[in-house]
């Protein structure tokens, strides 16, 4: 062993955290070296010195603070869960009486029926196709979004105007595109996942879905990725199935995007 | 009779990551002390060490669902630890000054102290000052290796470098500590 490497090792030495045989060849340096021997000595006074020195202690202010912190998560998450599970209760009232009326239907009205299974496939292609239109409409900024007007305004005026729709208790579709906007275009983070919390409230509509959908393959920052995948998860959104199993297999992906990603496919 | 071991911290933090957010408060009363003592030394100032160990709870609480399976509790919280104080040396733009002993040592131990000789408080001024000369670095990798609840490799993986670099910049910031130290107890004025 040289000096050098003892030198290097004799922290570990002197808390006792090497193995017997390295301790046996680092101690067996040492007094055969005289000044690796002195700086022992000197670097042990040092870390003992150092261990001593007495821990400063927080005042009682901190405690409060994290317990208000952590009480207003609990808050946050409840309203979610409660958001999540009425969007879920909505989507099994949907399921549930889908079977129950197709059939007296076509029971009582007979030949009649078949218009009307044939109006209700019509418009759930007519869904699939408007939905397909605006993810083409968010990946193309420019039809739907003024970008040019928004950016010019600072970015505590567009968090003020997100914060102010998310108040509104009925919001119309002006509204809504623009919460979706702003999640899809806004060059700060602070303004998106204020833009995504507020579109939690009207996860229940399609639009709304689609639109988070459709912002997330664009979606630069880590964190408000992580923050769409969750409401994806939440809102029980099968679509995503598809570009979360992309993200997954993403290499280029943050490895906690990644993670949320296959963690959203389970729950899916 | 039989008792039941506490809840590990690891076992703690897949439970707040599971929803169970009361959890983060048995963590806070765990670990909040070390990691601001920790803090308070780092930044020598009191109200930053206090306000940073705030906002590494609540960025446990946000990022609780990137808490991994088989991490490390204590090694995760100095990873986020490390990225706040990042984070207020860049806002205050400034290096951190030399801290004032006395007050960082003023909630220390009030039973203890009054036993204190003043050659030790003297000698623990010293050693405040010392390690307010060190390089913000120097003084974060010196902090973390002798937290006694990370391994060296812990503390590698916080600062994002190999067990032998992080062995050998602990190893210099001690020597750099160690000849502060000396010089300014031949000359405290120095």
């Amino acid at each position: 062993m040289n000096c050098q490497t003892c030198h290097e090792r004799m922290t570990e030495l002197a808390d006792a955290k090497l193995d017997p045989e390295t301790a046996a060849l680092v101690r067996a340096h040492i007094e055969g070296c005289p000044d690796c021997r002195r700086e022992f000595e000197s670097l042990s006074q040092t870390l003992e010195a150092l261990d001593k020195l007495p821990a400063a202690a927080p005042s009682h202010r901190l405690r409060a603070r994290v317990m208000g912190d952590i009480e207003a998560e609990k808050l946050t998450l409840r309203r979610h869960a409660g958001w999540a599970s009425s969007i879920r209760a909505a989507a099994d009232s949907r399921r549930d009486r889908r079977p129950s009326w197709v059939p007296i239907l076509l029971q009582s009205l007979g030949a009649c029926a078949l218009l009307v299974a044939g109006f209700a496939l019509g418009e759930r292609n007519a869904t699939q196709r408007q939905l397909a239109d605006l993810r083409a409409r968010v990946d193309t900024m420019s039809q739907l979004f003024d970008q040019s007007v928004l950016q010019k305004r600072a970015t505590g005026e567009r968090l003020e105007s997100v914060l102010a729709a998310a108040a509104t208790q009925k919001p119309d579709e002006r509204l809504i595109d623009g919460l979706i906007n702003s999640l899809a275009f806004d060059t700060s983070v602070n303004v998106r996942l204020n833009a995504l919390n507020a579109l939690y409230l009207h996860a229940d509509q399609d639009v709304v879905r689609a639109g988070v959908l459709a912002c997330l393959p664009r979606e630069p920052n880590p964190l408000v990725q992580v923050a769409m995948i969750d409401f994806l998860a939440a809102t029980r959104d099968r679509e995503a199935a598809t570009e979360l199993r992309k993200l997954v297999v993403d290499s280029r992906a943050d490895a906690d995007v990644r993670e949320s990603a296959r963690r959203a496919i389970d729950q899916l | 009779m039989e008792t039941d071991a506490p809840p590990s911290d690891h076992e703690l933090m897949l439970a707040v990551r599971d929803g169970d957010l009361d959890r983060m408060g048995d963590l806070f009363e765990r670990h909040h002390g070390p990691l601001f003592g920790y803090l308070a030394k780092l930044t020598g100032d009191r109200s930053a060490a206090e306000d940073i160990t705030q906002v590494v709870f609540q960025r446990m609480l946000k990022y609780r669902h990137t808490y991994r399976d088989g991490g490390s509790f204590t090694a995760w919280m100095y990873h986020l630890a490390r990225r706040c104080a990042s984070d207020h040396f860049r806002k205050s733009l400034t290096a951190p000054v030399a801290v004032d002993p006395s007050e960082l040592e003023r909630h220390a131990d009030e039973s203890s102290r009054a036993d204190e000789s003043a050659a030790i408080r003297d000698d623990h001024a010293l050693l405040h000052r010392a390690l307010g000369l060190l390089d913000r670095d120097d003084r974060e990798v010196l902090l973390l290796s002798r937290l006694q609840e990370l391994s060296f490799a812990e503390v590698a993986g916080i600062l994002e470098c190999s067990v032998g670099a992080a062995r050998v910049r602990a190893h210099r910031a001690l020597r750099t500590l160690r000849d502060h130290y000396l010089q300014l107890q031949k000359d405290p004025t120095s």
